[in-house]
């Protein structure tokens, strides 16, 4: 297990859901995404994500206007079958 | 003699090469400076026009200019890539192996491109409306003799340039069949990986009611994995498939492999910048401009435009001793065309969100105009328009020299 960690402080929508899909596309089931975001949006667009993508949304923390997202990414299938 | 080296003469390139040779005018007369720009490339093309080739039928040659022919006569210009650029040593290598040209400054802005590869199945399976005039007039051809079925069109992976261009596909699609007469045998569906069709929610919110509207499917929040071209189907990461006739997808993109993986490029290859003032990171006397770079903002010319004045005010005002400085205001403006003549607009910047602007034919206009002067504006010409739209966001300046200067060099550690 490998935890990501993406810095979008200081980046406006859809900048930080924009770091999330991206670093999303590197993690494997089991990885941590730490995912730091300064816009307030990310609160309710995070939610969705992991409703959306079946992953799981472990927290969401705020300090000092920092929001910190951490999700466990669980919903890859494992082998590609086309 | 001071050396400045520009690889790349696309929107940026060009723009940054013509500006420092009419900001160092004399300079260059009394053989203090030399302006060399590196592009393997015969032709510049008009990279916004794609859309019109691959969903008008444009004239695919009425939208290139020879290179030579867009940059100032003072500039020297290396009709070949650069296989190496050192910035250590500060120096580049062209394509002939030992041929290594020194420099004093140089300006990175080799774009990027679309890169099918990293999606298994997507080369095979599809027709690519976003990497040249060539490519674009094939997807012309495919949906002239489109009969009906299933089209899908979308974003395949992030970073890509153009933002609005996946939503443009396919708003035109749509107009294409309607003036057709057979838009009711052709099924539209848009994937993308965000969860609304636009990635900015006020932008989203404008043009979300024309899905609905056009009856164009949306997929949202899917994360294309693979293609099967032979059953024609997309996977997303997560297993789920969406099937299709004809694909006309947005591929991931990348960087060109000279600086992909570069010890100055990110881990995905991407050009490690100052977000105002342009300079690579621990290299001050190296810039990089345009879709190359780092930066968290839209891949776009307007961009690249605006940061190529920066960077060769900077340089300019480095060598004639003079301590005013520019920053990148990190404005970027994408239109989007939704069809039937009308079109929006995705304008910000660093500071300033994205707000509604609602679709219209005056912005569809100043889109048309824009094609008009391309030419004549990477030559310089229109800059007093470029000052006069952008206003305050055009650049920020600081004249005390200290902020954000690229003043003494920095050797990496």
């Amino acid at each position: 297990m490998t935890t990501i960690t993406v810095d979008s402080r200081g980046t406006a929508c859809p900048g930080p859901i924009t770091d999330l899909i991206r670093a999303y596309r590197k993690a494997a089931n089991g990885d941590v995404i730490e995912l730091l975001a300064t816009d307030v949006g990310i609160k309710s667009d995070a939610k969705a994500w992991c409703d959306r993508t079946k992953n799981e949304l472990v927290n969401i923390t705020e300090s000092d206007g920092t929001y910190k997202t951490v999700i466990k990414i669980v919903s890859k299938r494992e082998n590609r079958d086309t | 003699m001071k050396k400045i080296t520009v690889i790349g003469a696309g929107t940026g390139g060009a723009i940054v090469a013509n500006s420092l040779a009419r900001n160092l005018k004399k300079e260059i007369q009394k053989g203090q400076v030399q302006v060399t720009v590196f592009d393997g490339a015969k032709y510049h093309e008009f990279q916004p026009a794609y859309l019109g080739v691959a969903f008008r039928g444009s004239n695919k040659n009425a939208i290139k200019r020879p290179i030579r022919s867009l940059l100032h006569p003072d500039v020297k210009l290396i009709n070949e890539n650069c296989s190496e650029i050192n910035l250590a040593n500060e120096f580049v290598v062209g394509e002939k192996p030992g041929q290594r040209i020194d420099f004093d400054y140089i300006v990175i802005a080799l774009g990027c491109k679309p890169d099918p590869g990293q999606i298994p199945g997507l080369t095979e399976a599809n027709l690519d409306f976003h990497t040249n005039a060539q490519a674009s007039s094939i997807v012309y051809d495919r949906i002239s003799k489109f009969k009906g079925g299933k089209i899908v069109t979308g974003i395949t992976g992030l970073p890509y340039k153009c933002p609005p261009s996946p939503n443009e596909s396919t708003f035109l699609l749509h107009e294409f069949f309607t003036k057709k007469g057979i838009r009711d045998r052709v099924k539209l569906s848009f994937i993308t990986p965000y969860l609304r069709p636009y990635p900015a929610e006020p932008i989203s919110e404008v043009i979300e009611p024309l899905y609905k509207e056009r009856n164009i499917e949306t997929v949202l929040g899917f994360n294309v994995d693979s293609v099967d071209p032979v059953k024609k189907k997309v996977f997303s990461v997560e297993g789920e498939s969406v099937s299709y006739d004809e694909l006309f997808l947005v591929p991931p993109h990348a960087t060109p492999n000279v600086i992909r993986k570069a010890e100055f490029s990110d881990d995905e290859g991407w050009v490690v910048v100052d977000k105002r003032d342009l300079h690579v990171k621990n290299y001050d006397y190296a810039f990089a401009i345009g879709d190359n770079t780092n930066l968290p903002i839209s891949k776009a010319g307007v961009e690249a435009h605006l940061e190529g004045i920066v960077v060769a005010n900077n340089i300019s005002a480095e060598i004639k001793g003079i301590s005013e400085r520019y920053l990148f205001t990190g404005r970027f403006q994408c239109t989007m065309e939704t069809g039937f003549h009308k079109a929006t607009f995705v304008v910000g910047t660093y500071q300033k969100p994205v707000k509604k602007i609602y679709p219209s034919f005056a912005n569809y206009v100043k889109k048309k105009i824009m094609s008009k002067i391309y030419w004549n504006a990477e030559l310089g010409k229109c800059e007093w328009l470029f000052k006069l739209n952008f206003g305050k966001d055009y650049y920020d300046v600081i004249r005390d020299g200290k902020t954000a200067a690229p003043a003494a060099r920095a050797i990496p550690n």
